[in-house]
């Protein structure tokens, strides 16, 4: 059996300090260690998007990811966002704009929107679009993700326009 | 689950040739892990060792030589290539490239190196450092060597790197004055279905050197040189190229393509003929705006 | 969205887009799947699989899997002596795990459950199985011909509720049912036709994707069996479980947490017998989670080949059709046979057609068993019936639209002799999407346009139950044996329970899908709970509230004659909520007053379909010509549902059941080699909608009130995904001249069909 391997990393802000294998994927310490559930796990082969998680403000497939390779690094899940209970304005457009139905796309969804307004804070349509191509969903048909996301993006600009 | 392994993170490039020869040939080199992960997850692939290369200073960086060489580290990302200042000067065509493989979350963790080494034979990059004469610099404990992609590219994943070597970095030479270099790709699932690269040169309204690669159609990313030959003293002109994009177009139904869910055989050489126009014009595009 | 609505509005807060009851839940990432579920000593349980599409199993060895420190069991059928091994909805021809044969590459041969997920994995490498192969038939003609090899050599028992009362007749080995549609004179129909439109169609075998791939959980616990499964219909799986494992249904316990999609492929029951078995044998719970690659190999959508004839007078009337549709059903029939039997029914609607001949069958193959998956055979048939209208448009120099307000039937008509007539007014339908479409202005060069319209006997059976249990504060438990699958019906079956009991949504809680806490509900699916749920709820609000006014009357009318009164009662001018009558009955702060619900086949669901769901798109495509590559440009969805009990929802519903059947129409197909091998078994190959694939996308909501539902609702969910293959089709044909009969209309397709067309002269 191979060595265990000690790691130290921040998930929504919070430190954690874990004994690994190597081979244990960052999906299952998290869902199955952490209790952080929200990630989903579905194709298993990076397409859907369903495990997104951010490192370091990045999104990466959780799935297919080290747990050893988050160390020392700050990891974001969906728990994460709504702070105090408050829900960020992706969330909240996310529940106005009804961009989701049966939710398993929803945390992973909501993660890469909001890797991509924190790096575009005012994208264009075909910039979200772009944005959320790497982000499966089966149920909504997507219009009404991307509306959210732009809702969001405006939203977020009138209040930073206060 | 992934069978178990051992992983080693050396920090210094002799440290990592050390470890490597010390797990006596059941070892992998291992940086992004898009690939090697994911093929270890499906239990296609099994070591008792992965060699982080992250930690490597050798194998990172994006520079440009006083020659103008483009030198991109093995262990760059996809991303960090996409955004990178440097790259969208020396080589743009590289950059749409980047910002179209695969998917977000792959560019984010995907390396360039790694991507040619395993040599997926749908490679994108593959395919356009093919036309670029990009050469690989691979290090090993017995010293260093430098190959075109040409020669590094065998088979379907089989590149001719020892299995103790470690590709470092990518060199693409400058464009040269009146050069444009461009990549254009059909993509119907998640992988390109057939893609081209052309550069080409122009000099007085003519087009005096061409280089085209294709990637997707046939086992591994090609050069096809009577695409290239067809090219080659032709007018630069929309009306004057006309010709030869035709030919460079027929010069398709000559490769031995594979014919898989995104299209048979001759219905992919057909996609190689439009791509090798499209690319041809956005090359001309870029040469004549460098001219 | 454009919202057309006649008749009286509905009570509050019946059509209101009320937000996601489950809305907080799933964006935070609290929502709880099967997935995520974890019961105290819980064991993990992985799948051996066979390689083979056709063999015998001539061996198994599982010595050195038992040896794996940590495993717990290793079971194959021979090891369930005391298991009713077999179950199916319509057929029990379907064994949980491989009976001595497997017919299928992918089927669960050996279950392996251990304390965690890496030591079954590592013991499923262990297990030894010896095959003996047998001759493969992966296709529907090689499975009908004369000397194809028997798939199922007996015939399986044939269920009593598989959907319809007809036997099931085989009239070939390879043939798992038969379905015939049929009235009129169809030979004097065509002998007497201006114009006979024929052809052959092509629709895919498809994969619906359920991000959430198929688990459960499965615990043996006080005599009884307790699962936990992501499935839409609950107490069918435990009928089958009862079955399996000779159980009364009082003694099973299935509880569905929220179902990361469901489109029909979670129909019926899939691996919570299994699960249980392994459970079983394990003595601990067991918790089995398939991949998704695994799940492609449980259940898929049937492919069709259609042979159809049209048959059209001069001035464009339909005067007869014949088509004859052959199913690929997979290795198993699981819901083909029902399948079969709408698909045989769709096709000839929505139009009055005087003769009408129709069979088909559903055929075994050895592939991944097809079952019921959103849209149900009108797909299939659609793609062959409305590509046809268009095609007689051509041939008689008439406007698509127009031919189809000519045959369209009428609101009040029967599609066929002996069903409800149609509760819709499809020709108001057709024009408002023809109008939103720019149907009259040419489009731009490449781009081509189309209309496409079903009608499907949907609902399935009109059974279900409900409580509203109002206590002592005059809030209420809403329970009903429905499913959250994502359509909503979290949130639109309380807003009904408000708006009947006159009771603030935010006072109104809703407990599903629990068979041992919640009251009977047949299933969801068949785009059925809105309508049929809804009125159990009506009816138990109704219940409710008579015995609250009796109460009343009891305890409260010293004062004088007692009136009903929004969310409780008027007694001599004096207002009492629902919550003091409970109070005053009692004598005290407690007790409960309980209105149950009951919808069942009479009154105003005795007529069969209880509802009829329609289908009305229209579609603008561009095409590449030189790749052949076809983007949806704009899409128009009309939601003829009667009353939308919450609009987002609907025209969510409606938005999502399109983009899927753009899916089929462009992209998705599972490719069988001919030796049985699956090309297309991962999200790689399999290719599903994108964000960059979306349209333009105008809404249109039709509520007429017609329907038998609360407010005259009807259902809807699948409507849109039924006319869009068709519509793409019409649609390709009008921008290029190029006819697709071949789905889904890859690029390749298209531009051979370009090809084509220039050889013909274009």
């Amino acid at each position: 059996m191979a060595e265990m391997i000690d790691v130290r990393f921040e998930v929504n802000g919070r430190e954690h300090a874990l004994r690994v294998e190597p081979r244990e994927l960052l999906a299952d310490v998290l869902r199955l260690r952490l209790g952080l559930t929200g990630l989903k796990v579905s194709c298993d082969i990076q397409v859907c998007g369903a495990c997104t998680v951010l490192v370091d403000g990045l999104a990466v497939s959780a799935c297919t990811y080290l747990a050893v390779d988050a160390d020392g690094r700050s990891v974001a899940t969906v728990e994460g966002l709504a702070a105090d209970g408050r829900l960020t304005p992706i969330q909240q457009a996310f529940i106005d704009e009804a961009a989701f139905q049966c939710g398993f796309c929803t945390p992973g969804m909501v993660m890469a929107a909001t890797a991509l307004l924190a790096e575009k804070p005012a994208p264009t349509r075909a910039e979200v679009v772009a944005g959320l191509e790497g982000n499966l969903c089966r149920c909504t048909g997507y219009i009404p993700i991307v509306e959210a996301v732009l809702a969001a993006a405006s939203s977020t600009a009138g209040d930073d326009g206060q | 689950m992934i069978p178990a392994f051992a992983l080693a993170r050396p920090d210094r490039l002799e440290a990592a040739f050390e470890v490597f020869e010390r797990a006596a040939g059941d070892a992998a080199w291992y940086a992004g892990g898009t690939e090697l992960l994911q093929v270890m997850k499906m239990g296609l692939a099994r070591f008792g060792t992965l060699v982080d290369l992250k930690r490597l200073p050798e194998l990172r960086g994006i520079s440009v030589g006083a020659d103008g060489t483009l030198t991109i580290g093995a262990a760059t990302t996809h991303r960090e290539i996409e955004r990178s200042p440097v790259v969208r000067e020396a080589l743009p065509a590289l950059v749409r490239l980047e910002a179209h493989v695969a998917n977000v979350r792959v560019r984010n963790q995907g390396t360039l190196g790694g991507n040619l080494c395993f040599a997926e034979p749908h490679s994108d990059p593959a395919t356009l450092l093919l036309a670029c004469a990009a050469r690989l610099h691979l290090a090993g404990a017995r010293g260093g060597r430098e190959l075109g992609v040409d020669e590094f590219l065998l088979e379907p994943f089989v590149t001719a790197r020892e299995a103790d070597e470690i590709l470092v970095g990518v060199a693409i030479p400058p464009a040269a004055v009146g050069e444009g270099r461009a990549y254009e790709k059909a993509k119907f699932r998640e992988r390109p279905a057939v893609s081209v690269a052309v550069r080409l040169r122009v000099a007085d309204g003519v087009i005096t050197d061409a280089s085209v690669a294709v990637g997707s159609l046939t086992d591994i990313p090609v050069r096809v040189d009577e695409a290239a030959n067809a090219l080659r003293g032709s007018a630069a002109d929309p009306d004057g190229v006309e010709d030869a994009l035709a030919s460079a177009a027929a010069a398709m139904t000559g490769l031995d393509a594979i014919g898989d869910l995104d299209g048979s055989p001759d219905y992919k050489r057909h996609l190689a003929g439009v791509l090798v126009r499209r690319a041809t014009t956005a090359a001309l595009s870029e040469a004549l705006g460098r001219g | 969205m454009t919202r057309i609505r006649t008749g009286p509005p509905p009570r509050s807060p019946i059509g209101e887009s009320v937000p996601r009851r489950d809305g907080v839940a799933k964006v935070t990432g609290a929502a709880r799947f099967t997935s995520d579920l974890s019961v105290p000593g819980m064991a993990w349980a992985r799948i051996v699989r066979s390689p083979y599409p056709h063999a015998r199993i001539v061996s198994v060895d599982t010595s050195a899997a038992r040896a794996v420190p940590g495993v717990v069991a290793v079971v194959g059928a021979a090891d369930l002596p005391d298991v009713n091994l077999y179950y199916g909805h319509a057929l029990a021809d379907h064994p949980l795990l491989a009976d001595g044969v497997v017919r299928y590459a992918g089927e669960a041969v050996i279950g392996v459950v251990a304390d965690d997920l890496a030591t079954a994995d590592e013991a499923a490498a262990l297990v030894d199985v010896e095959y003996e192969p047998l001759p493969v038939v992966a296709g529907v003609e090689a499975a009908l011909a004369d000397d194809a090899p028997a798939i199922h050599e007996r015939q399986a028992e044939a269920r009593p509720h598989r959907g319809f009362e007809e036997e099931i007749r085989r009239d070939h080995p390879n043939i798992c049912s038969s379905s015939t549609h049929a009235w009129g004179d169809v030979d004097a129909a065509f002998d007497g036709a201006a114009v006979i439109v024929e052809g052959t169609y092509r629709y895919p075998k498809s994969y619906a994707f359920a991000m959430e791939p198929y688990t459960a959980v499965a615990h043996w616990t006080d005599g009884g069996l307790t699962v936990w499964s992501s499935c839409q219909h609950p107490f069918m799986v435990r009928e089958d479980l009862a079955r399996c494992f000779s159980l009364p249904f009082s003694a099973v316990r299935m509880i569905v947490p929220y179902v990361g999609g469901g489109y029909g492929s979670k129909s019926y029951t899939k691996i919570e017998p299994l699960t249980a078995a392994l459970a079983l044998r394990a003595g601990r719970p067991v918790k089995l989670a398939l991949s998704i690659d695994e799940s492609i190999l449980t259940t898929r959508g049937d492919g069709a080949v259609v042979t159809i004839a049209s048959a059209f007078d001069a001035d464009g009337s339909i005067r007869g059709r014949r088509a004859e549709i052959l199913l690929d059903s997979g290795a198993y029939a699981e819901n083909s046979p029902l399948v079969a039997r709408k698909a045989a029914n769709r096709i000839s609607g929505p139009y009055r057609i005087p003769a009408v001949e129709v069979h088909c069958r559903s055929v075994y193959t050895n592939t991944a068993p097809a079952s019921s998956f959103r849209g149900f055979g009108a797909p299939q048939g659609n793609l062959a019936g409305e590509s046809q209208m268009d095609e007689a448009a051509e041939r008689l120099g008439l406007d698509p639209l127009d031919i189809r307000l000519k045959n369209v039937a009428d609101r009040g008509e029967p599609l066929w002799p002996g069903v409800r007539g149609l509760d819709a007014t499809l020709r108001d339908d057709l024009c408002l999407a023809a109008e939103a479409l720019d149907w009259w202005t040419p489009p731009k060069p490449g781009h081509g346009r189309a209309i496409g319209l079903s009608a499907s006997d949907a609902g399935s059976e009109p059974v279900s139950t409900a409580l509203v249990r109002v206590v002592a504060d005059g809030s209420v438990t809403l329970t009903v044996g429905s499913t959250e699958i994502g359509q909503g019906s979290a949130t639109v079956l309380p807003q009904i329970a408000a708006a009947e009991m006159g009771v603030p949504l935010e006072r109104i809680r809703l407990l599903q899908s629990d068979t041992a806490a919640v009251s009977f509900d047949r299933s969801t699916g068949a785009s059925r709970t809105t309508t049929l749920v809804g009125l159990a709820i009506q009816r138990a609000a109704a219940d409710a509230r008579s015995q609250l006014v009796e109460w009343a009357g009891e305890t409260l009318a010293e004062g004088g004659p007692v009136e009903e009164a929004p969310g409780g009662v008027t007694v001599g001018g004096v207002d009492h909520d629902w919550g003091a009558v409970v109070r005053a009955w009692f004598g005290g702060p407690f007790g409960e007053c309980i209105g149950r619900g009951y919808v069942r086949r009479a009154g105003t669901t005795a007529e069969m379909p209880p509802f009829w769901e329609i289908g009305c798109v229209g579609v603008e495509v561009s095409v590449d010509e030189a790749t052949g590559q076809v983007r949806v440009e704009r899409l128009v969805t009309v939601g003829d549902v009667g009353c939308a009990v919450n609009p987002q929802l609907v025209e969510s519903q409606d938005l999502g059941a399109a983009i899927m059947g753009l899916g089929m129409a462009l992209t998705e197909e599972l490719v069988y080699t001919a030796d049985g091998t699956l090309l297309s078994g991962n999200l790689v190959e399999y290719r599903v909608p994108r964000a960059g694939d979306i349209p333009a996308w105008t809404s249109i909501l039709a509520e007429r009130g017609d329907g038998v539902g609360v407010y005259g609702a009807k259902g809807g969910g699948e409507g849109s995904l039924n006319p869009i293959a068709a519509a793409i089709a019409n649609a390709i044909r009008r921008a290029t001249g190029a006819r697709l009969r071949e789905a889904p209309f890859t690029p390749e397709r298209v531009w051979q069909a370009l090809q084509e067309r220039d050889r013909a002269g274009g």
